[in-house]
């Protein structure tokens, strides 16, 4: 036979007890050819353009789904970010425009479409102004419209008077949307050095030195890498840096091969691979749990961050190997909400937000889907925003905040969203205040590490 | 929508007979979307041949009991299914086969055979994996 019986129980074992699946494939579709002067004639070149192109998107992937029987989680579509093409709009008339997104997704049958998004790291032109203050209200007013901001690179430095402008779009779109939780909130990215070609959402967008359409794909699989790590045994490191990445290499081909199967079928290219552990909230699908076989006690015990920049390193490089269009974010996720294990060390107190900051120095994002008390001040989110976006500038990475601040509750509380989006714990955020700094505005420079020709 | 050549050289032609001498670009346009409604639909457009064509890979397992090879087997033959390697094994009284099978010649596509083995699993009471060869091929070989 050409395959040994050994490795075709492998592959049905990732496939049927660990959870593996493909978490995302994303669309990528461009809209800088839907402006015109008329708001009602943009909608609707925006609208057929989505169709055009998306119509297909979920029958597609189900088809390969099908043929390869791996699960693909989510299909979704990502756009250009908006404030690019239609930078002549003001703030209602890019609710309108988030309206009929909205509406695209909803006829095309995906969850969620992202890139409702500005990239104003060195500086904000007056359409990316109207639209960052736009944001709580089309986040407030659609469903499946996803919206990031990139306000620092390390080429250009921390754009603080967008990081203060962001933190207010975050308080009012938790205000916006209390009566769900804050859920708007969680549809929120702030970035620093923001991947063009990431696939995930709710941070995806079409960069736009991307093609015209093209199909990424983001891989998961925690819990085939969990296995792995529990039947290793007790190894030395470096062998257990071997395990993961035998592992992450076989799960990334089967990642691509599926990726280029769908852009196959929608007739367009295929753009990158995202080699990302993602977590969900179902049980043994989880960072934590990888982080605890790997032999701390708990998230946040001494050892967790060495852990994790041992876990993040071995996926990229198994990553490399497997794949020649790896992109986008690649490596582990450490969303709280939507990790068992994040969520069972805030509750008993063995994870704070400070050690979560230490930890997103080493992963591929950054705090991501943190839940707060909703009382913090708006300085403090900018001021927790500007010192995430200091670790990427400096480390050359991507950093990403997703905060909470959810309107009403404190500590001891708990955000719930059911689904993907799973439920955060309120974390303790510190009472001591960085108001004076952040209110100084300005823009943090670029670091020496920019002066790279 | 991708238009072939064909169908744009059949869309000239009837633009052409409808229109003989007074053509404005109103009734073009008229005409033009017209036609474009009578053709086939983007969905009904084949997928491609590949899922009615190539190697599957076939797993099943379950409780050890009479008649499942011949079930499977019986179930392939009647697909024109051509069987190219079939390896099996006992472990305590579970039961586990593989089989490599060829759907190329067979009047059924992948999705067709999915569905006829998924009733033969039922029916059996165990489970039953069909997989295009290339996922594996892509996992465990360079």
């Amino acid at each position: 036979m050409n395959y040994e019986f050994d490795e075709i129980l492998e592959t049905i074992k990732m496939t049927e007890i660990e959870h593996f699946d493909i978490r995302t494939v994303t669309l990528g579709i461009s809209l800088r050819d839907c402006a015109d002067r008329n708001l009602e004639i943009t909608k609707q070149k925006i609208y057929d353009k989505i169709l055009k192109y998306g119509r297909n998107h979920v029958k597609y992937a189900n088809e390969i789904e099908a043929r390869y029987g791996i699960a693909i989680a989510n299909k979704r579509v990502s756009i250009t970010p908006i404030s690019i093409p239609f930078d002549y709009l003001n703030a209602e008339e890019f609710v309108e425009i988030a309206k009929i997104l909205d509406k695209a997704a909803e006829d095309i049958g995906i969850d969620y479409i992202a890139g409702y998004s500005a990239l104003v790291q060195k500086g904000m032109t007056n359409g990316e102004r109207e639209l960052i203050n736009s944001i709580p209200y089309a986040l407030s007013q659609t469903k499946r419209v996803c919206s990031s901001v990139n306000t620092a690179s390390t080429k250009a430095g921390i754009n603080i008077d967008a990081v203060n402008m962001v933190a207010k779009a975050i308080k009012k779109t938790a205000e916006f949307t209390k009566d769900n939780d804050s859920i708007g909130c969680a549809k929120f990215v702030v970035f620093a050095n923001a991947a063009e070609d990431n696939p995930f959402v709710a941070g995806a967008f079409h960069g736009i030195t991307e093609p015209e359409v093209v199909l990424n794909v983001g891989i998961s699989g925690p819990g085939v890498v969990l296995d792995a790590i529990k039947s290793a045994g007790h190894v030395d490191l470096s062998e257990l840096a071997e395990v993961i990445k035998k592992t992450v290499f076989k799960i990334t081909r089967a990642g691509e091969l599926i990726g280029r199967g769908v852009a196959k079928l929608h007739g367009i290219p295929f753009g990158i691979v995202d080699v990302s552990l993602a977590p969900t909230p179902a049980e043994g699908d989880s960072i934590g749990d990888i982080l605890i076989a790997m032999g701390v006690e708990d998230v946040g015990a001494p050892g967790t961050t060495a852990a994790l920049a041992m876990l993040n390193d071995s996926v990229k490089k198994a990553g490399l190997m497997a794949s020649t269009a790896v992109g986008g974010l690649s490596g582990a996720f450490i969303p709280v909400s939507e990790d068992q294990a994040m969520i069972r060390a805030v509750e008993r107190g063995n994870l704070s937000l400070e050690k979560l900051e230490a930890m997103t120095a080493v992963c591929s994002v950054g705090l991501d889907m943190v839940a707060v008390p909703g009382d913090t001040s708006t300085e403090n989110i900018a001021g927790i925003i500007a010192d995430e976006c200091a670790i990427g500038v400096i480390n050359d990475k991507t950093t990403a905040v997703r905060i909470i601040p959810a309107y009403g509750k404190s500590v001891g509380d708990y955000v719930d969203y059911g689904g993907l989006l799973g439920r955060a714990p309120i974390m303790e955020v510190r009472k001591i205040s960085g108001a004076k700094f952040v209110n100084r505005g300005g823009r943090i420079p670029a670091p020496t590490r920019s002066l790279t020709n | 929508m991708k238009l072939t050549e064909e169908q744009i050289r059949k869309l000239t032609i009837e633009a052409i007979n409808e229109l003989g001498e007074d053509a404005t670009p109103q009734k073009v346009k008229a005409i033009v979307t017209k036609a474009i409604e009578k053709f086939p639909a983007d969905d009904s457009r084949p997928l491609s041949n590949e899922l009615a064509e190539g190697r599957v890979i076939i797993t099943s397992f379950g409780l050890n009991e009479p008649g499942i090879v011949a079930a499977i087997t019986k179930s392939l033959s009647e697909a024109k299914c051509d069987i190219q390697d079939i390896s099996q094994k006992l472990m305590e009284e579970f039961f586990t086969m593989i089989m490599i099978v060829d759907i190329t010649n067979s009047p059924k596509d992948f999705k067709e055979l999915q569905q006829e083995l998924k009733d033969v699993a039922e029916k059996l009471n165990i489970k039953i994996y069909l997989q295009h060869e290339d996922v594996f091929r892509m996992m465990h070989r360079l």
